[in-house]
């Protein structure tokens, strides 16, 4: 197979392409802010173009989390995480664009890191005996319980793809597979949820992410790009 | 689009990955139970407590379930059985009737022993599904034996009950 841009091999317009920064924001985190009170997040992305088909990518966000795991009907505990993270790692575009055309379906990766608090805020007892407790799980206490200094860091997997809606902005969309290679556990709790990684998966370490991303692109200059030399059949 | 396949089947495969949930059931952990081994004062071998009834004083409930307690109400014991303590308070109190039967008005006719067990309640996390569940640290079963006491003798050989799968107490009669 061979692509249009490729063909015949005697272009006479030597093609530029731009090279710089690119900037943005996830909307996913901001609109789920706002619908969910137990959510508030933000996540900056920004991404580098170092070569044709490589960019050097980072992240960097914040999140609030606050969780309740049921018992059927009845509340077990209830959690509140809160913190910061940075990913950082590259972008390697598949996508073959058509002259004049700047889209991009990536794959990637990155190295993540971490920082957050969890706090208990309150708990029950889990019991199957019910001979003392008929009715319901004993409270076993109201008060907040702080466990800070937690850290986490893992690496992630990320696919996506980028489209120019309008000159110099991008919309894009990526899904990540993470897996915890490094975490600081509290007392007499889990890390259940990490900022930036999502849910804990117990026992197997993975976490699912996602982001939809409203960016725009800042040229900085332009490079003339190289010829590719038609495969041989 | 031959190049956009792949990328989509990755996008799907790590949605995928998100709904496989295993932990929503508990299966990790549970408060526990009071273990009590029976044993022959003698020669410290087990022995059965004969029509064994244990009620208990703090809410008039009688132990009897062969799944949770490992006995039946007025059954010959088993060498060894459950029973659990109250996590709201740092006391129990039990009464173990041996040869437990009524007579015509009802009144009980076994010999009953009470006994009070103390401890303190701590939490401990075991898992998402489960949460926390309570441990009873430093038990202790302070009582004074009198003539006509069925049980001679007992020995705590753990004082911290984290887990319902060894014997805790030993009970010599």
């Amino acid at each position: 197979m061979t692509w249009a841009q490729t063909e015949g091999g005697n272009d006479t317009i030597a093609r530029k392409d731009s090279y710089g920064l690119r900037v943005g924001v996830d909307l996913s985190r901001q609109v789920l802010g706002a619908l969910k009170d137990n959510y508030n997040g933000l996540e900056l992305v920004g991404d580098f173009r170092l070569s044709d088909r490589w960019w050097l990518a980072v992240e960097l966000g914040n999140e609030e989390r606050t969780q309740e795991e049921l018992l059927a009907e009845t509340p077990l505990y209830k959690y509140t995480t809160s913190g910061s993270y940075v990913k950082l790692g590259g972008d390697y575009n598949t996508y073959t664009n058509w002259f004049g055309m700047r889209n991009q379906i990536h794959i990637g990766g990155r190295y993540a890191y971490s920082t957050f608090s969890s706090t208990v805020e309150g708990f029950r007892y889990f019991n199957s005996n019910r001979i003392f407790s008929p009715d319901e799980l004993l409270i076993g206490s109201t008060e907040p319980r702080e466990l800070s200094g937690l850290n986490a860091s893992w690496l992630e997997f990320v696919v996506g793809m980028k489209a120019e809606v309008i000159k110099n902005i991008y919309i894009g969309i990526t899904a990540r597979l993470g897996h915890l290679v490094g975490e600081k556990d509290p007392d007499n709790f889990k890390n259940l949820w990490i900022p930036g990684f999502n849910k804990v998966t117990e026992g197997a370490k993975w976490g699912v992410g996602y982001n939809y991303t409203l960016s725009y692109f800042l040229p900085l200059y332009k490079k003339v790009k190289k010829k590719e030399v038609p495969e041989q059949e | 689009m031959k190049r956009l396949c792949p990328i989509l089947l990755l996008f799907m495969a790590i949605i995928h990955f998100s709904s496989c949930e295993k932990d929503d059931i508990c299966v990790e952990g549970d408060t526990p139970l009071l273990v009590i081994g029976f044993y022959d004062i003698t020669d410290t071998t087990f022995k059965s407590v004969n029509n064994l009834r244990i009620l208990s004083t703090d809410n008039d409930s009688i132990l009897n379930s062969t799944t949770e307690y490992g006995f039946t109400d007025r059954s010959n014991s088993p060498d060894s059985i459950s029973m659990p303590l109250r996590i709201s308070e740092t006391t129990t109190t039990f009464q173990f009737i041996s040869g437990s039967s009524s007579d015509d008005d009802g009144n009980e006719i076994g010999n009953i022993d009470e006994l009070q067990f103390n401890y303190t309640v701590e939490s401990s996390f075991v898992s998402r599904a489960c949460g926390f569940v309570a441990s009873y640290i430093d038990l202790d079963i302070p009582r004074e034996v009198t003539e006509e006491d069925w049980i001679q003798s007992i020995n705590i050989i753990e004082s911290n009950i984290t887990a319902s799968n060894r014997i805790h107490v030993q009970i010599f009669h």
